[in-house]
């Protein structure tokens, strides 16, 4: 069983690291689907735990062409910047937040959208907690609205993107949810 | 609030909320190689980014993209015009690397002289995953100018950008809100 974030915490930063949940691309291949019907209140999502190097920040960096220094230029950021680091990227951080909704809601659910803050200083060596929890859920028109609690926390309970989402789920028995998707009328 | 600490959300500033900017075109479309590049980056090793026959069985029916990985090909440097990196060095020796790059569908400056700019959130809202070959579409909107009064009893403004994401089909792949303090 899944260890809960509250005592995830609460391990040493190495043991944290332990407890990634972050599925393989086999486990992608076969995830099984989660129905509305088996959601509820508090209901933890998997953990995603990352620790992020120099290199996988520029490699991010390249990727989506960000070629702001504060990311790969250590001098800079520390000397001109008097960041305490280089720093992790706020996009790297947003482009997970629709990865984690959908690897949970696959393989016919729909991530469809989510708000969040940015805070704290991410650096390289911090370890970094991808989390969700279940806060509220609805049906409508046949479809199943989960509200989620999400956010990003450091090895040191520090939340550095605290944020709300809503995924929708298929009720067991009920319809296809419509792709492209198309949230049904208030 | 005194008379001068008031005028944060004036008249004009007021006037900016709605303006919206020209559809633009992101430069190249989405392909395999920057798919790889960008899940690769993001760790995200979902085979319905890469294996055709998994995608093909899946609902959706061939190779998908992630939604926000168009978002970044709006900012693309298209290779006729002038290299931003090396104008903006030339510009200032110490540049943080970004410089003033003046990009496509860029709406008008909000008129105000808060100048500090802090990021106070985003949003983002999902309809469809990109296809391959998808040519990519953006349009820049302000969809809202609040004002709030600090601690220090000082007024400042959250200005909401909001950017519609397209595809050659008209399709709506995803919408986002960058929210930004102005102090």
């Amino acid at each position: 069983m899944a260890i809960e974030l509250e005592a995830l915490l609460k391990l040493p930063p190495e043991e944290i690291l332990v407890h990634n949940e972050k599925p393989t691309a086999e486990q992608l291949r076969h995830k099984q689907q989660i129905y509305y019907d088996d959601v509820y209140e508090g209901m933890e999502l998997p953990k995603y735990i990352y620790k992020p190097t120099p290199t996988h920040l520029f490699r991010w960096s390249a990727a989506i062409e960000n070629f702001h220094r504060i990311h790969y230029d250590l001098d800079f950021g520390v000397n001109h910047d008097k960041n305490p680091s280089i720093l992790v990227h706020g996009s790297w951080k947003q482009s997970v937040v629709p990865q984690y909704l959908k690897d949970w809601s696959l393989p016919n659910g729909w991530p469809w959208k989510a708000r969040f803050d940015h805070r704290a200083m991410l650096v390289p060596g911090d370890i970094l907690i991808m989390w969700g929890r279940v806060t509220s859920k609805f049906e409508k028109a046949g479809l199943g609205f989960v509200d989620l609690d999400i956010g990003m926390k450091t090895q040191d309970g520090v939340e550095s993107m605290p944020g709300n989402a809503t995924v929708v789920l298929p009720v067991r028995g009920g319809r296809d949810i419509p792709y492209p998707f198309v949230p049904p009328a208030d | 609030m005194t008379e001068q600490t008031r005028s944060a959300l004036t008249p004009d500033v007021k006037a900016m909320i709605g303006v919206t900017g020209e559809v633009v075109e992101a430069w190249g479309v989405v392909d395999a190689e920057y798919l790889r590049r960008f899940t690769q980056a993001l760790m995200d090793p979902d085979p319905r980014y890469w294996d055709e026959d998994f995608a093909k069985s899946s609902r959706y029916g061939e190779i998908i993209a992630p939604p926000i990985m168009v978002s970044y090909m709006s900012s693309r440097t298209p290779p006729y015009q002038e290299d931003p990196v090396t104008k903006a060095f030339q510009e200032d020796p110490m540049s943080d690397g970004i410089g003033r790059v003046s990009r496509h569908g860029e709406l008008s400056p909000v008129p105000t002289n808060l100048v500090r700019v802090l990021n106070a959130g985003n949003e983002l809202e999902i309809y469809k995953y990109p296809s391959i070959g998808d040519k990519i579409y953006f349009q820049h909107k302000y969809s809202d100018i609040r004002e709030r009064v600090g601690r220090d009893g000082q007024p400042f403004l959250i200005i909401t950008r909001e950017t519609t994401f397209t595809n050659q089909k008209g399709e709506v792949l995803c919408i986002t809100r960058a929210s930004t303090i102005r102090r």
